[in-house]
């Protein structure tokens, strides 16, 4: 099977600074990846090269069978749907509706087609209430959920976003949450930069660590999120629930609240409530 | 002392009927931190934004009761890129335009600036171009340049979500250190596993008025926990079926789990 995403040994640098060094990995569809680090680790850079507005300076981006040096973004459009970190700079519609619908009307789909991807968009994000609002309205968290409609109105086969639920309330957490799953379970590939790992351990299931422009770490998430000392060097510290699983000592150490509810509970009965 | 004073404060955006916040009277003392917690749309934002003396001068709309302001007071936006000044070409230019701006004299603009710059551990990139960096890196520019105004009332809207977990944990690190110089603190934060350590108070807004004021051991109560509001480990508390009540913290549930 042809990957969704593959970088092959990228290096790319902002003039003097480097920013990724030989970085290689590759997604398949319905993988559902985090993309982890430290501040300037290169996570972003990674979301501009998948997104084509970036080229590397050395190595190969592939997006399926696409190299992306041969596309322009709105041809990768057809493929990707981005979310970038400071979405604002994506929004430019008079009403969510229509930024919503930008990215399919651009790609030429059929207008009842548009309709049922942007109504979908909207649902499954709970913006449907916001439909009618200028984007700029909205509190900046909202914009970016509005931003993030957007991409996956253009229903890709590979999602990359930056950052999708920072400034979320926990209920919009969990829409985004669900959303991410509904279109992984379709076989939407999906690569998500992120610094909150009670986000990542529930979405997501395979972690990329990056420090410095390299590749340090690539492997099961609840694993690594559940490996409290390993985690320092890398940036990055264990989510709240993996450290009450650790503290706790319970049974194969979850991740993910409802699992760890159920090991509580059940480690509960057996010693008798505290 | 108290820093901020709001008395039955109501605020209406330009062109809407219903108010964003609703007779809310609140105080911030010197070397206080207060979070704001709340569902998005609670409030908590606009309250900052009138705290900061920007809603409605800036915003427009109406405000209504009585707002009083003891000291100057800076406010870190959740958009912290669109509070560059554009104008910089280095990072100690970006946090020196604040204070130059205040018409103080260059060797206080340089006292004020390098321990911002120590402050949020951005001494490294002192000399870099603004725009070369990351979202997190830019996001602690913003802080410093606040802080180098040496405002009296900091206002802080989600400033650590584009922050990695040393970033956070600097940040949070670095509120306590300022309330402890007397500063007063009002955060607005969706962190809300980070509240329990760094806040003296908690705040729960709702639909722009407050639903209650309490300890930070708030974040644990049972209809904080259903409103979606208590912490990661409050939650887990509560959906395993244990009884109340609820510890906030990881360190919290070690006591009672022994």
């Amino acid at each position: 099977m042809i990957p969704a995403l593959c970088f092959d040994g990228v290096t790319f640098s902002y003039g003097a600074v480097p920013a990724l060094e030989q970085l290689s990995f590759s997604i398949a569809p319905g993988e559902r990846v985090a993309l982890l680090g430290r501040n300037g680790a290169g996570k972003s850079t990674v979301v501009r090269l998948v997104a084509g507005i970036q080229q590397p300076r050395d190595g190969t981006v592939w997006v399926g069978d696409w190299d992306t040096r041969d596309c322009v973004p709105e041809q990768l459009a057809w493929r990707v749907g981005s979310l970038f970190q400071h979405a604002d700079q994506q929004l430019f519609a008079p009403t969510v509706r229509d930024d919503v619908s930008f990215g399919p009307r651009a790609l030429g789909v059929g207008v009842r087609e548009v309709e049922r991807r942007t109504d979908h968009a909207l649902e499954d994000l709970d913006l449907t209430a916001h439909a009618a609002h200028h984007p700029y309205d909205l509190p900046p968290a909202l914009r970016k959920l509005a931003a993030l409609a957007g991409a996956l109105a253009l229903e890709p086969a590979l999602l990359v976003l930056d950052e999708p639920t920072a400034g979320l309330d926990r209920a919009l957490s969990a829409r985004v949450i669900r959303a991410l799953l509904e279109r992984s379970a379709g076989g939407v590939a999906l690569l998500v930069v992120t610094h909150d790992l009670t986000f990542a351990a529930e979405a997501l299931d395979r972690g990329l660590v990056l420090d410095r422009g390299r590749l340090e770490c690539d492997e099961p998430l609840a694993g690594l999120l559940g490996a409290g000392p390993r985690l320092e060097p890398l940036g990055l510290s264990p989510p709240p629930v993996a450290a009450l699983s650790a503290a706790l000592d319970l049974p194969d150490r979850p991740v993910r609240a409802a699992d760890a509810a159920r090991a509580l509970a059940r480690v509960a009965r057996g010693k008798g409530a505290p | 002392m108290k820093s901020l004073t709001l008395e039955h404060a109501s605020f209406w955006y330009p062109a809407t009927e219903a108010p964003a916040l609703r007779d809310v009277s609140l105080e911030v003392a010197q070397g206080e931190i207060v979070a704001l917690v709340g569902a998005l749309g609670a409030g908590a934002s606009t309250l900052l934004l009138v705290a900061a003396d920007l809603a409605p001068r800036v915003t427009g709309g109406r405000l209504t009761g009585a707002v009083a302001r003891r000291d100057r007071s800076g406010i870190v936006l959740p958009t912290p890129w669109t509070q560059a000044s554009g104008m910089a070409f280095t990072v100690w230019d970006e946090v020196a335009f604040g204070p130059a701006n205040l018409g103080w004299p260059a060797h206080e603009i340089a006292r004020q600036v390098d321990r911002a710059l120590e402050q949020l551990e951005l001494v490294p990139l002192a000399s870099r171009d603004p725009a070369t960096l990351s979202g997190g890196e830019l996001q602690r520019v913003i802080i410093a340049a606040i802080l180098a105004m040496d405002p009296g009332l900091l206002l802080f809207d989600e400033p650590a979500t584009e922050l990695d977990a040393a970033g956070a944990q600097m940040v949070w690190r670095l509120m306590r250190r300022l309330a402890g110089e007397g500063k007063a603190i009002l955060l607005a934060t969706s962190a809300l596993d980070a509240v329990p350590d760094v806040a003296d108070r908690v705040v729960w807004l709702e639909d722009g008025a407050v639903r209650a004021v309490g300890a930070p051991d708030l974040l644990a109560d049972v209809a904080v926990c259903e409103a979606g509001l208590g912490t990661s480990v409050a939650t887990v508390w509560r959906a395993s079926g244990l009884p109340g009540p609820y510890p906030p913290t990881v360190a919290h549930a070690v006591r009672r789990w022994r």
